[in-house]
Order: C-alpha cells, then sequence, then structure tokens
C-alpha cells in the first residue's frame, strides 16, 4: 500500500539531504537564528528534528496560481512560518499575506480527514475500489474532469489518466482569471502572457489591473512597481494612472485614479488614440481612420472622463515613453470585453510599447509541463453537457463549482445529472457536499509537485513543491498519489514501477536532468539540489512577440440602462479572498480590506452621493438585486466607486468549508446574470445590473478605521508631498 | 545586593535615553518605511500575526476594538471635500515606534516596559501587572491588551493551528500587555550568533519579519549605529535627527522626504517614514 | 443664629445618648445593613467573574483602556479628604461646631480609603500579581519603577490610610474609655478594655493625649493634600491631551474637598436620623457645614474655570480638541450634568432658607456627589475617546454591567464598613462634645454675670 512504501525513512533521508543543502547552501537566508540552545521537552524527537534547531526547506506557495517560491522554517518538525525563496526570479524572496497564510491551510483544524463515500467515511482501497468498478462500466466520453489551472507533473498525470480512460473532457476552470485579457493578448502579440515591464516604463496607465492586489502576479507586479516608483533608476520615479469603476488597492496607488463609466474602457483608448493623434503623435493610417469618431468631447460624454483630463492623459503618453498600458478584470468583464481588450492593445501598439515594455515570455521547453490557464468559459460548457446529461461520472480538483457558479447557471442541479461525483478537496466545501466520493488531500506543505506557473517574468522555471514536514493527518493523500493510483488500475505495467509518486516524480525530473541544465551531475546530487533551491530554471529560448493588434473590427455598444436594476454591480476580487478558496484561514478574515478596513464579513460600496438619493447610511443592510438573485450585506459609503456602480468583494459567504468561512459575509458570484463576452465566450463578470434597497436593519461596520474616518485631523501622520518639491535623484 | 542593583538600574534608565552624552554603544535597531513604496497591501500585518503568535480574536472582540495586530496598515483619504479620491489613498504601517524616551516606559509601575541597550522598547510579560498606563501614555497607541486568554479561545488557536505558534516567542496569557518588539527574538538570536563569532550583527543578517514580507521592500531595518546599514544612510541623507524633537532640515524648505509622527512630543520614535510623493504632472 | 448646641445637657445624659447608639440596633439598622450586604455582593460577584475571564469583560478596549475603575477610584480618594478637612484642619482652626461630626467624618476618610483601594486592585489585568508594583526584597532584586505616578499613588494611599487610622483611634481613646466603663461585660467590654490603653483620664495623660493628637493632625494635613496631588499627577504628569495639566493637583484637591463634604451633609442626615442625634447634630451645625461646602463648591467652579481657560489659550490644539470633545461629543450629556451638579446645583446652598432645609440639602448633597464622580469620569474617558491619534479615536466605549456592578457594590462596602462602625464604636465623640457644652455653659454665665453687674 501507498503509504506504507511512502515510509518516513525514505521521506527523512529525502528531507535530510534538502534540508542539509539548504543549510549548506545557506539560500541566503539568515533572518532566523539556527542553533540557538533553548531547552525543550523530547521524549521521542522524530529522526531529523534537532530540538531548538530552525531548519528551512524551499518549496512552492499554493495558495494562488502565481506560483511563489517559498522557504517554510521547520522547527521540532513542525512548519512554523513561510518566508519567500529569494532564488525565484517570480517573488525574489518576498510573499504576500495570502501566501503568509498558507500555514493556516495546512494546520486549519477543518480539514478533511479521510475518505467520504455518500456522507460516510471509508478506507482508500475502497474508495479507490469504488472508482475502479465505476469507470470500467463507462465509455471515456461519459467521463469528464472539471480542474483549475494546472501545470508540472500533477498535469501530466491528470491528461495520462483521463487518455487511459479515453476521455477527452478536460475542463479548466478558474472562477477568478484574466481570460478575456489573455485571448486578447493572443491575438495582439500571439502570446497569452507576454512579460510586462513595469520597471521600465516610465508611464502606467492601468485600465482596472489591480496588479498590486490580485491580479496575475501581484507579488512578483508589486516588487516591479517599487521599482517603477524608485525616484533614483534611469527612467526617473514612473507615473501611474488608474482607470476604473471600482477603486481597486493599485487604484489607490496610482498618481490619478480616474471613476469611469463601467464599460466604456474601449472607447476612452480609442479616445486617447485620437487625442495623441492630434498631439502630433505619428498613428498608422488604418489606426487614424479607426479613431476618427472617438473625438473628446463624445469619449468624455459616453465616459464620464473630462475632456481636459482625456488631454493630460495623451499629453503623458506622448512624453513618457516607453510607457504601459494594461487592460485588466474591470476592462475585461463586459459583452464587449474582447473589444476593450483590443482597444487597449491598440494603445499600446501605437505608443509603441509593444517589445519595450511588454515582452515575449520565455517558452517552456516541455509543453506537457507547461501552465494550462483556467478560464470561465470551460464552466459554461461542462454546466451545458451536465445539463444534456452526457456526463456519467465527474471528477473534480481544485475548484468550488457549486460556490463559484452563478445560481443563474443552474450548476447544482445539472451537477447531480451525473450518477458518480468525485471530488477531491481539503474542505468539506459546498462541491464537496454534492459529492458521491470525496478524497481528501494533503496540504501544500505535505506533499509532492511540480508548477510551472502561467505569467513567466523572466526564464521559465520549474518550481518544486516538497513537505516541510510529515503528514499531519494519516487518512489524507497528495493528489499525486491518487493519480497514480488510479493509472495503477489502468496501466500496471506502466507505473507499477513507482513506489508513490515522489518516486514517479524523482525519476520523472532526474530523467530529464540533462535538458534541466544538470547534464553534469549525478543524480542523487542533482536531485539534492534541486531540493534544496526549491526550483530548476529552465533553459528554454526567449520566445518572439507580435505586434499586429489592429482597429479592424472595433466597435462599441452604446451603454443600454435598464430602469428596472439602474446600478452596475462590480463584483471586487479582494487581494485577501480572492475567489473564496482561501476563506477559512483565520489570518485572512481578520486582516482587513486595504480600502474599507472591514473584517470578518462582506459589504456593499456605494458612492456618498448614490447612498444619499437612496437615504443610505454606513452600517445599513441592503438587499442587492440582480435579475437572477439577491444577497443582504451592510453598505458601506466609498468614495472610490462611479456613483452608477456598487461592488461586493467575492469569496465569502460561504454554506460550507469551514468554521472561519461559513456564514460569514455573502456570496456574489451567486447573483451574477449569465452575460458572456462576445468573442470569448467567457462570463462577463461586470454585466450584471443591480437594484439596491434598505432592509430596515442597521448594524455598526466592524472595521479597523475610526470614528475619524480617514481624516489626520491636520496632524502630519501619513505625509504626502508633490512630485516636483521633492528630489529623489540622491536618495539611497 | 537590592540597593546598589536598584541605584545601577536606574542609571541605566537614564543612560539609554538620548539625553546627548551617551550614545548607543554597538547597537540601535531602526526602522526606515517608505510611504511612496508601501501599497497597503498588510502582507508585512499578516507575517507579524505567523512570526509573533499573535491571537485571531474573531468577529465579535475585534468588534469591540480589541483587536491584537501589532502590525496595523491605516488608510487615509485626502481631506478636501472633493467627489472622488481621485488622487488615491494614504496607507501607512503603524506598530511600536520604539522611543527613545519612550512616554510608556516612565509610567510603567513595575518596570515591565523598559528600554534595552540596543535602543528597543521591551515588554516583559511576566512581570506586567496589567495596569494598562503604558497604553494610556502612548501616543501613537500601537499597545495591545489580553483582555481575555486567547490561548484558551477556540477561534484564537484551536488545537491543530497550536503546531503553528513560533517556539521563541511566549505566547501572551490573559491580562497582560503586548506590542511590536521589533522582532526581538530574530534579533537575539542574531546577536548571540554574531557574539559567538565574535563580531557585530551585519547590516541585513537579520530581519523583521515585516520587513522580509514586504513585497515593495517599503521597510528598511537596522542598526542605526552601524554606518554601513541602509537604515544609517536612510536617516543621514533624509537628515533626521534621533535625539532631536524639531528637525534642523524642517526649519527652511526642504526636498527631503523623511519624517517621525507627533516628533514634538518628544518619544523620539525609532521609526522614520518617508513621505508619500504624488505627481504633479497629471 | 441659633445654638450649635444646648448648654444644659448634662454629661451624663451625652454618654447616655451616645452609648445608645451602641446597643441593640433598630430594625432600620438592619434593613441598611442588609442592603448593603447585597449591594456589596453584586460588586464581588463582577469581580470573581472578570477574575476568571478576563478584564474583556469590562468592555474596555485597546486603545480605550481605563474605565469607571479608575474614575471611582478617584472618587473615593476624593470623599477621603471630608475626615480630615473637619478632624484635623478644622480642630488647628479650634473651630468648635466640628466636635460632634468630626468622629464619623473621620471614619469615612478611613472607609473610603479602603474602598479607593480596591479599584486599584480590580483595575489590575492580573490581580494576582498586584505585589509586583510593591518595593519589597526579592532574591531577584527586582523593583518597582519609582519613575511610575501609579507607584507614588500605591504608596501616597498606604501611608494616608494607615496615618487616618492611627488618627481616628488616637481621638477614640478617652470614648473608648467611657465604653469601657459603662458596659457590662461582654466581648465588647473586653474590645474596648484592650483599646482603651488603661486610659484613666489623669492629667498627664490628657496632656499626652492633646500634644500626641495635635501632631498627628499636623501631620494628616499634608498628607491629604499630597495623596490627591498624587491621583492628579497619574494624569498630569502624563503626556495625553486633557490630562497634561499643571492645575491637576489643586484642581483635584478642591473636588476632593468638594466631595468629602457633600458627603458630610449626606451621611450627617441619614444619622442624624438614623441613631435620633438631633441633639448633637444641630441644625446650626449643618448650616455651618454647608455653607463651607459652598464656599469649596465656588472654589471648585474656578478652578474648572481655571483649567478650561488654560487650555483653551494655550496653542495645544489636541487638548483644545478633547475639550471640546467633551462639550460636544458622545460624553457631553454626562459633561454638561457634571457642570450642572458641581456648579449650578450648590448655588441652592447660598439661600438662607435651604441651609437647614434637610430634604432639599439631602437632594442636594447627592446631586453634588453624583456631579463629582462625574468629573472623574469625565476626567479618564474623553482623552481615550479622543487623544493624539486620529486613527485610533474611539467614540463608542461605553462600560459594561460588569463596571457597573463593582461601582454599585462599592457604595455597599463603604455603606457595610460604615454600619458596623457606627454599632461598634461612638460616631459622636462624647469628650469633645462636653468640652464643646462646657465651653457654651462658661460663656452663657459670663454673659449673665456682666448683665447681673449693673
Ligand atoms: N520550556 C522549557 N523551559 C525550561 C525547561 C524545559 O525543559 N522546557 N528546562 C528548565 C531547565 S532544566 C533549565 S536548566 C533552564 C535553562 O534555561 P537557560 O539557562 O535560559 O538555558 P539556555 O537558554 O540554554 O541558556 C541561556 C543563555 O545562555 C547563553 N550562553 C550559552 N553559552 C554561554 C556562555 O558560555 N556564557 C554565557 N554568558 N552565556 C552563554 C545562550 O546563548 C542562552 O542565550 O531552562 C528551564 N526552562
Ligand atoms: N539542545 C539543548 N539540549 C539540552 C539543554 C539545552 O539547553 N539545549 N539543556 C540540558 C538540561 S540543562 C536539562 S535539565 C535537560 C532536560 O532534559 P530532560 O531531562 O529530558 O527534561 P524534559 O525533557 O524537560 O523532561 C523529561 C520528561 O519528563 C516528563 N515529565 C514532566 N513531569 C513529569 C512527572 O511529574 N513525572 C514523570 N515521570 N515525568 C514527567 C516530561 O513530559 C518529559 O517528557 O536537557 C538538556 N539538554
Ligand atoms: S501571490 Fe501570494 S498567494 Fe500567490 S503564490 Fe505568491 S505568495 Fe502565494
Ligand atoms: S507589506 Fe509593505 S507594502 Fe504591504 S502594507 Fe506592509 S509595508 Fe506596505
Ligand atoms: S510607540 Fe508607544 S509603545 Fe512604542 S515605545 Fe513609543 S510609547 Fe511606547
Ligand atoms: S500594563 Fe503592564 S507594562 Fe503596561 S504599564 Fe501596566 S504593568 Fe506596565
Ligand atoms: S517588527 Fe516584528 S513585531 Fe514589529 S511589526 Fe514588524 S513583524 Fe511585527
Ligand atoms: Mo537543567
Amino acid at each position: 500500500m501507498i503509504e506504507n512504501n511512502f515510509n518516513r525513512r525514505d521521506f527523512l533521508k529525502v528531507l535530510g539531504w534538502g534540508g542539509a543543502a539548504v543549510t549548506l547552501s545557506g539560500c541566503g537566508f539568515t533572518s532566523v537564528q539556527d542553533g540557538t540552545e533553548t531547552v525543550v521537552s523530547y521524549v521521542e524527537p522524530t529522526e531529523y528534528a534537532l530540538p531548538g534547531i530552525g531548519v528551512y526547506f524551499n518549496s512552492t506557495c499554493a495558495q494562488c496560481d502565481a506560483g511563489c517560491s517559498i522557504t517554510g522554517r521547520v522547527r521540532e518538525g513542525r512548519a512554523l512560518k513561510l518566508e519567500g525563496n529569494a532564488a525565484s526570479s517570480i517573488n525574489r524572496g518576498k510573499m504576500c499575506g495570502l501566501g503568509q497564510a498558507g500555514v493556516q491551510a495546512h494546520y486549519n483544524p477543518d480539514r478533511l480527514r479521510e475518505p467520504m463515500f455518500k456522507g460516510q467515511p471509508v478506507a482508500w482501497d475502497k474508495a479507490l475500489g469504488l472508482i475502479d468498478e465505476k469507470v470500467k462500466t463507462l465509455k471515456g466520453d461519459d467521463v469528464a474532469f472539471l480542474t483549475g489551472g494546472m501545470s508540472g507533473h500533477v498535469k501530466v498525470l491528470f491528461k495520462n489518466y483521463m487518455d487511459a480512460l479515453g476521455s477527452k473532457n478536460h475542463y479548466v476552470y478558474e472562477a477568478v482569471s484574466p481570460s478575456v485579457v489573455r485571448a486578447a493578448n493572443k491575438k495582439a502579440y500571439g502570446v497569452e502572457a507576454p512579460r510586462l515591464r513595469l520597471d521600465k516604463a516610465k508611464a502606467v496607465v492601468s485600465f482596472g489591473a489591480d496588479f498590486l492586489g490580485a491580479w496575475v502576479s501581484p507579488v512578483h507586479f508589486s516588487q516591479q512597481y517599487a521599482q517603477f516608483r524608485k525616484g533614483n533608476r534611469p527612467e526617473g520615479r514612473g507615473v501611474l494612472v488608474q482607470i476604473e469603476p471600482k477603486m481597486t488597492l493599485t487604484g489607490a496607488n496610482a498618481d490619478r485614479w480616474i471613476p469611469l463609466r463601467p464599460g466604456t474602457d474601449g472607447v476612452l483608448a480609442l479616445g486617447i488614440i485620437h487625442a495623441l493623434a492630434k498631439n502630433g503623435l505619428s498613428v498608422p493610417a488604418d489606426v487614424a481612420a479607426a479613431v476618427k469618431d472617438y473625438a473628446p468631447e463624445r469619449v468624455s460624454q459616453e465616459t464620464g472622463v473630462s475632456v481636459e483630463q482625456i488631454g493630460k492623459l495623451a499629453a503623458l503618453l506622448k512624453t513618457h515613453t516607453p510607457s504601459l498600458v494594461l487592460a485588466g478584470d474591470a476592462a475585461e468583464g463586459y459583452q464587449h470585453g474582447s473589444q476593450n481588450a483590443a482597444a487597449i492593445a491598440l494603445l499600446n501598439r501605437v505608443l509603441g510599447n509593444v517589445g519595450k515594455t511588454i515582452e515575449a515570455p520565455a517558452n517552456v521547453p516541455f509543453p506537457q509541463i507547461a501552465a494550462q490557464g483556467g478560464n470561465r468559459a470551460a464552466l459554461q460548457a461542462l454546466n451545458g453537457k451536465l445539463a444534456s446529461g452526457k456526463v456519467q461520472m465527474l471528477f473534480v480538483h481544485g475548484a468550488n463549482p457549486v460556490y463559484t457558479a452563478p445560481l443563474s447557471l443552474k450548476f447544482k442541479e445539472n451537477l447531480n445529472k451525473a450518477t458518480f461525483k468525485v471530488v477531491f478537496a481539503h474542505y468539506m466545501d459546498e462541491t464537496a457536499l454534492q459529492a458521491d466520493l470525496v478524497l481528501p488531500l494533503d496540504s501544500a506543505l505535505e506533499d509532492w509537485a511540480t508548477a510551472v506557473p502561467e505569467y513567466l517574468p523572466e526564464g521559465a522555471q520549474l518550481n518544486v513543491q516538497q513537505p516541510l514536514m510529515e503528514k499531519l493527518h494519516a487518512g489524507t493523500r497528495g493528489t499525486g498519489d491518487i493519480l497514480l493510483a488510479l493509472l495503477k488500475q489502468r496501466r500496471a505495467n506502466e507505473y507499477g514501477k513507482f513506489d508513490d509518486f515522489y518516486a514517479y516524480l524523482r525519476n520523472a525530473v532526474v530523467s530529464i536532468k540533462g535538458a534541466l541544465g544538470g547534464g553534469g551531475k549525478d543524480e542523487d546530487t542533482f536531485w539534492a539540489e534541486t531540493l534544496s533551491e526549491g526550483l530548476v530554471k529552465l533553459p528554454g529560448s526567449g520566445g518572439n512577440l507580435s505586434s499586429k493588434a489592429s482597429a479592424a473590427g472595433l466597435h462599441f455598444p452604446a451603454v443600454v440602462e435598464d430602469a428596472a436594476y439602474p446600478l452596475r454591480l462590480i463584483p471586487s476580487v479582494t487581494a485577501n479572498m480572492r475567489d473564496g478558496r482561501n476563506a477559512n484561514q483565520p489570518w485572512l478574515q481578520e486582516s482587513p480590506d486595504p480600502l474599507t478596513t472591514i473584517v470578518w464579513d462582506s459589504w456593499v460600496e456605494i458612492h456618498p452621493k448614490t447612498a444619499a438619493k437612496l437615504g443610505i447610511v454606513e452600517g445599513d443592510i441592503v438587499e442587492v438585486a440582480s435579475k437572477s438573485g439577491s444577497i443582504k450585506a451592510q453598505a458601506y459609503l466609498f468614495p472610490g466607486i462611479h456613483p452608477d456602480a456598487v461592488s461586493v468583494p467575492l469569496g465569502y459567504g460561504h454554506e460550507a468549508m469551514g468554521r472561519y468561512a461559513k456564514g460569514v459575509g455573502a456570496n456574489a458570484f451567486a447573483m451574477l446574470d449569465a452575460v458572456s463576452d462576445q468573442e470569448t465566450g467567457e462570463l462577463a463578470m461586470n454585466e450584471t445590473r443591480v437594484k439596491i434597497g434598505k432592509t430596515g436593519q442597521r448594524i455598526i461596520v466592524i472595521k479597523e478605521e475610526g470614528v475619524a474616518g480617514g481624516k489626520q485631523a491636520g496632524k502630519k501622520i501619513a505625509a504626502r508631498l508633490a512630485s516636483d518639491k521633492v528630489d529623489l535623484s540622491k536618495e539611497v | 545586593m537590592s540597593v546598589s542593583n536598584l541605584l545601577e538600574n536606574w542609571s541605566k534608565v537614564r543612560h539609554t535615553h538620548p539625553v546627548g552624552d551617551v550614545p548607543h554603544e554597538e547597537y540601535k535597531w531602526a526602522m526606515a518605511i517608505d510611504l511612496d513604496a508601501c501599497t497597503g497591501c498588510n502582507a508585512c500585518s499578516v507575517a507579524c500575526y505567523a512570526e509573533n503568535n499573535i491571537a485571531v480574536v474573531g468577529k465579535e472582540k475585534y468588534a469591540h476594538g480589541q483587536a491584537m495586530h501589532w502590525m496595523r496598515i491605516e488608510r487615509y483619504w485626502d481631506e478636501d471635500e472633493r467627489e472622488f479620491p481621485d488622487q488615491g489613498a494614504q496607507f501607512l504601517p503603524m506598530m511600536c515606534q520604539q522611543c527613545e524616551a519612550a512616554p510608556c516606559e516612565t509610567v510603567c509601575p513595575v518596570g515591565a516596559t523598559n528600554h534595552t541597550a540596543d535602543g528597543l522598547n521591551s515588554q516583559v510579560y511576566n512581570r506586567c501587572v496589567g495596569s494598562r498606563y503604558c497604553s494610556a501614555n502612548c501616543p501613537f497607541k500601537v499597545r495591545y491588551f489580553n483582555w481575555w486568554d486567547y490561548p484558551d479561545q477556540e477561534n484564537a488557536w484551536p488545537d491543530e493551528m497550536k503546531q503553528q505558534l513560533n517556539p521563541d516567542v511566549t505566547v501572551r496569557t490573559k491580562g497582560v500587555m503586548e506590542k511590536c518588539t521589533f522582532c526581538v527574538q530574530r534579533l537575539t538570536a542574531a546577536k548571540n550568533m554574531a557574539r559567538n563569532e565574535g563580531r557585530l550583527v551585519k547590516d541585513g543578517e537579520v530581519q523583521t519579519a515585516c520587513q522580509q514580507a514586504c513585497p515593495t521592500n517599503a521597510i528598511s531595518f537596522g542598526n542605526l549605529v552601524d554606518a554601513e546599514s541602509r537604515v544609517h544612510k536612510q536617516w543621514k541623507q533624509q537628515q533626521v535627527e534621533l535625539a532631536e524633537d524639531a528637525q534642523a532640515k524642517d526649519e527652511y524648505f526642504t526636498d527631503l522626504r523623511g519624517y517621525r509622527i507627533l516628533e514634538d512630543l518628544r518619544a523620539y520614535p525609532s521609526v522614520m517614514y518617508l513621505e508619500r510623493v504624488r505627481e504633479s504632472a497629471i | 443664629m441659633g445654638k450649635d448646641i444646648r448648654e444644659d445637657i448634662s454629661w451624663a445624659k451625652i454618654n447616655e445618648d451616645v452609648l445608645r447608639s451602641l446597643e441593640s440596633p433598630r430594625r432600620l439598622y438592619w434593613v441598611i445593613l442588609l442592603v448593603a450586604m447585597l449591594a456589596f455582593s453584586v460588586g464581588i460577584g463582577c469581580e470573581v467573574y472578570q477574575y476568571n475571564v478576563g478584564m474583556g469583560v469590562a468592555n474596555l478596549d485597546n486603545p480605550h483602556v481605563w474605565g469607571l475603575y479608575i474614575a471611582t477610584f478617584i472618587f473615593w480618594i476624593g470623599m477621603s479628604h471630608s475626615g480630615t478637612l473637619l478632624s484635623a484642619i478644622l480642630h488647628l482652626m479650634h473651630a468648635d461646631w466640628r466636635k460632634p461630626i468630626y468622629r464619623f467624618a473621620e471614619a469615612m476618610t478611613t472607609f473610603s480609603l479602603m474602598t479607593a483601594g480596591l479599584f486599584v486592585m480590580v483595575h489590575l489585568g492580573r490581580l494576582w500579581q498586584f505585589y509586583y508594583s510593591l518595593p519589597y526584597p526579592n532574591e531577584r532584586a527586582l523593583w518597582p519603577n519609582f519613575q511610575s505616578p501609579l507607584l507614588w499613588d500605591a504608596m501616597a494611599i498606604f501611608t494616608y490610610l494607615s496615618s487616618s487610622v492611627i488618627f481616628l483611634f488616637i481621638g477614640m481613646i478617652p470614648d473608648l474609655a467611657i465604653c469601657r466603663d459603662h458596659l457590662h461585660p461582654g466581648w465588647r467590654k473586653k474590645l474596648y478594655t484592650l483599646l482603651a490603653l488603661g486610659w484613666e483620664g489623669t492629667d498627664r495623660q490628657w496632656r499626652n493625649f492633646r500634644i500626641t493628637y495635635l501632631t498627628v493632625a499636623c501631620f494628616l494635613i499634608p498628607l491629604a493634600v499630597s495623596v490627591h496631588s498624587i491621583v492628579a499627577s497619574d494624569f498630569a504628569m502624563s503626556q495625553q491631551p486633557g490630562w497634561h495639566v499643571t492645575s491637576f493637583p489643586p484642581y483635584f484637591v478642591a473636588g476632593a474637598l468638594y466631595s468629602g463634604c457633600a458627603a458630610i451633609v449626606t451621611l450627617f442626615i441619614i444619622l442624624r436620623y438614623v441613631f435620633k442625634f438631633e441633639e448633637y447634630m444641630t441644625l446650626p451645625i449643618l448650616k455651618k457645614t454647608v455653607r463651607l461646602t459652598f464656599a469649596i463648591a465656588m472654589v471648585w467652579t474656578y478652578l474648572n474655570a481655571v483649567e478650561f481657560a488654560a487650555v483653551w489659550y494655550s496653542h495645544d490644539q489636541a487638548a483644545k480638541d478633547v475639550l471640546i470633545q467633551k462639550a460636544t461629543g458622545p460624553y457631553a450629556p454626562f459633561w454638561w450634568m457634571m457642570i450642572f451638579c458641581g456648579s449650578v446645583v450648590p448655588l441652592t446652598l447660598a439661600f438662607k432658607r435651604f441651609q437647614t432645609n434637610i430634604p432639599v440639602l439631602f437632594a442636594v448633597s447627592l446631586l453634588l456627589n453624583l456631579g463629582m464622580w462625574l468629573e472623574r469620569w469625565m476626567i479618564v474617558a474623553p482623552t481615550f475617546s479622543h487623544g493624539y491619534y486620529p486613527w485610533t479615536w474611539d467614540h463608542n466605549q461605553w462600560p459594561s454591567l460588569i463596571q457597573w456592578g463593582m461601582v454599585f457594590g462599592s457604595f455597599g462596602w463603604f455603606a457595610l464598613l460604615f454600619m458596623v462602625f457606627c454599632k461598634v464604636f461612638p460616631s459622636v465623640s462624647m469628650y469633645e462634645v462636653k468640652e464643646m457644652v462646657y465651653h457654651r455653659r462658661l460663656a452663657s454665665e459670663s454673659q449673665a454675670a456682666a448683665k447681673g453687674a449693673h
């Protein structure tokens, strides 16, 4: 049986190596004490634990898909704290708050501890046996897989298992992902995730890309941002303009935050091109033709951005080259989201940023381990197939669709049309509750895996995720081990030789060590170094970029108002909660939302003007209702939002999952209208129209901000200087 | 001998205050926080929870103003009543300023909060009787009192989560005061190691948890006595003097960003902030 | 005006009347005692709960870390000044009229100090470690922090308590002897025999007695002044806006004498009724006390004005903000109530017809004490709610029932001690009343003689 083979001694050997190598190579890590004398009580020390001595193991953060490399401090065999691994080009030794909370995913009291079949605990053999019997009775096409974005060797095993079953139905789903922009990038640059070089840009104009908070690779972008803001770099301190209907963390840090009428991003982009052309920037003929109707007056009238402001933007972009224009969630979440993204790409082309601040990403030499980003269309597709009853058996991994799917999709009903549902899960979450068979997973700090992040800021890199300590619960298993066991059922001859996923992984990595740049080394050394580094830089060639963003076919439907539902719902993706998969980690619940400073609840952001019209004051419990559903939450009067919009954070309002998540706030996914982007079919996150009404209830909003309401009472507390009043060039 | 001990300690108390004549010897820990780099992301705050065994108090107690965040991120808006905050917000990471002449120290009846030779405002949990006078006299209100017995609170540390607690940091029981310590456990360890190797701690050798986490490197921390340390250079370049209640540079127009909060109260904070910058062109 | 006391009361009658107050109590006494006990047990219950669960049950928060405990602590310290004023200060001023009432006033001093002490304790987060704040020799050679006003507090209070106990005791010795001689054998007789220290009333004893009493009185007065100045420095020595006020020590002392006098008026009326002391606690004496109270009320009002003016004309914006906050913020109702009770209500005492109107005086004296309690609360709370650091301003903090429960309980505790005292010791000084009567008689005889000479 697997966990017997996967016995402690091997495991320790590995860790011993990894650990030793770490402490030898030191991996630039000196912040915490190794070897201070402390008397500790230890009757039976585990072999590898040196009482009182912290050992460091490199691994990979699994709290989001950015793929930051981490270093875990382990003492007395317990993982205590995670810090960034300086060797990674993604996070260079840094981490976000969400990542810090990774230890709470691991030690979480609500983790699943044993397989469950129809609500009853079952042994692993039985569980895997059930799957075996079931798949025997089915054609490959009757089986479908719904997974989150994936990469590395777990992805390989998934694919192989699907092949073994002869199933082509792999739906890769991320409830929150830049999937429209991905497609637009593909069209404009020939790649889905070009490298964005804020550090080289003199000005960044971001259409709702919250790259400091929750967008793509926040820790990496935060570091680039720090570079970008440095007054003593050759380009001087960069200027950031954020254009979005709801202020994000990035917006809060901008030199100028521009509230935009929801959905008019593309119009404004073309308007800026128009203004640039007027200011004498040479613009290709086709583009000039395309933008000729976008005179400032009209654009201003449609977008709500003043003519003067448009002029300033054009002037800024003209003088500050190279610049970088970003399209984010706020721009893509509409029926014409692709159009918005395309218009913004066009702006980049006109400004000549392509190749300067927008660079080609490195190719990943091994496509089978390259990242496969999830999108929202996948869920809609699967939903259709489920509805038609074509799916007999469904595997779910790394997703919680019952929670994240809008009610308008009727996903839950359709899901139950499948006769056998297998869910890989950490918690008994909303989806696991619907499953016939629930397979409890090891935590990311117990499990083996590899990952190739989708966004690669420099060369391609293969991240290693290794256990920092022994399993907390005997009854959980690693995803890799489960897949291997399933594969053995089908392809014993091929996989029988691997005792466990660790053996498989070691073999898989070591067998390509040449390609991974470890040609000279013997296997053990190479493997030990790989583990101690926590990542391998892939030598892969730099890819190339095309600049074919075209003005052809750009057109923007006039914004149609809906009298019954006068307001726009902008679901916000917060750095703490993202899509809600980490909602059961108390540090995140208690860490105030940076902008509202609210904790332990969701809220409805309303502009004071709108609130005044509706007679709403802070703390009123309001009902936000769309055609598809409604939620009740506390109102928070927020100046950083367009008066025609209200915003509700995603990730709250779980009905299951655990003590820290359940019943905290309301689920904004549920009320989204099933409107999609016309080109990509992606769910348009910002297309939902809502009306808002008071319930008569009123509470005191629980937040960090005090009665002074973010005012400094004339004291010099958080001080600010105008850029022309300060000399940054000589700064240390 | 008690009395002589009393007298010695007494002179020590005076000694470490910046009365000028006695400079810090080997170490004077200090910080510089660049508000132009700080994005208000809260990573530092969570890192502090992770490093220092800070209790999660839960919704109800948070509502009662009993949160324990040693590092809190404050968010300010422009005060002119404009319709939109179109110049963004102002974020401020605020934790114990490790004042050189700490108002909290002089008032503590039992001397549970003291000044260390390396310029920290130490907090001795075992000695604290919980009079809360220190908090009453702290201008920055960065002291957090254990109103409840958090180690026994289910939502603070269920058994599984107890395993995450950092063994180098005491878990505080009910009735004692706590606050940011500049991660003293890390400093002590680094100093021990350096001492065993017969040298002083080098710049960058020890990081506080918040500094370590900060994605934008907004926080720099180090030994102000060490002329090679980044913190020393920053303070010097910004012309901020530790033992001044008003900086010479502020007398006349200056294009420097360095300042300390509520400096005129003569607490002599060890944390220098660098002003946020706003582009005037756009 | 009427006589303080009739000059024709026979000394035997004085003994009789006063000693009667020591005999088996009336029902009313038991009622009061029972109520006091119940009130006190409420306080006990609250403390036990708080001790076990944590200070959180008081519903204090960061940074609003002090609440009613500290406020009520100051209030009781203030109370304690009444006794010293009447017994010591007026004694030195040879104000004869104090004689019938100083004894219970002095007892008040002792008991209110004992009550104040409780609040320092229940306020501590770790009551079980309170002794850390005492300078006792210990193997670790750890001392308390002599810089902390809180430490001075502890010392001042202990000194004041011990001295006033001594003062109270010394002043009672002749009376204890009387009790000893008039009581039938039993535990009381034993007790008095012990405490009377073999008093025989010889000239030598009287001479020594007078000197000792005078000396302790002189020693007590500066203590009384210092103890409340030191309580004031808990605030004045801090750096907080609204506290960092130079005039606090005299302001606190005035407030103390004020609440002390008001309390005397209250208890005067109660005792006079409960123990039928109309003969001794006469209206003219009451009138004098009331006038004294009025004078002090005006001093307090003046010092208030001084403080506001000082704040207002200073350039300390933070302090100004706190003052404005007091007058307009969430505490405004209490703050104005304090002004009303402290400065307006006493004006009634200026009118002759009220100076002897017992129901009115009773009501007024209670209002004055309410005002003085509010004053202490208004010193403590607003500074926390609106201090230097705007981010942590906290206007919504409200004391929990636990806090109120202990405040309530403290009055039970005080009443309990006081009622017991009145049954065990003569609450009116017999020998001094006799002196008084004697002086009056001499006076009237000399007048008569003068008439006869014509
Ligand atoms: N949780 C827990 N606490 C315990 C115990 C336990 O089992 N569990 N055991 C108790 C027992 S039995 C003991 S003996 C105590 C020990 O308690 P401590 O005496 O505190 O033991 P250490 O922390 O090992 O040593 C204290 C300091 O001595 C320093 N040191 C090391 N070598 C030298 C040297 O050569 N010279 C000087 N000057 N300093 C040096 C170390 O750096 C360390 O900082 O702990 C007691 N406390
Ligand atoms: N790295 C390092 N190692 C050290 C030291 C150091 O400083 N650093 N210090 C050394 C020193 S000074 C000491 S004293 C030793 C201490 O080392 P040990 O002598 O091993 O002491 P402990 O491990 O603290 O306690 C031994 C066991 O006794 C159990 N125990 C507790 N109470 C009782 C009881 O009432 N009855 C019984 N039967 N068992 C009980 C505890 O649970 C524990 O499992 O460690 C030594 N080892
Ligand atoms: S961004 Fe944060 S959560 Fe995501 S991988 Fe990096 S550290 Fe982990
Ligand atoms: S981690 Fe850095 S950027 Fe984030 S809030 Fe803290 S100081 Fe600011
Ligand atoms: S900031 Fe407050 S707690 Fe810290 S040293 Fe200064 S006064 Fe003391
Ligand atoms: S709470 Fe503790 S540290 Fe603070 S003053 Fe009181 S005893 Fe000292
Ligand atoms: S220095 Fe250490 S203790 Fe202080 S805030 Fe930073 S992490 Fe927390
Ligand atoms: Mo020991």
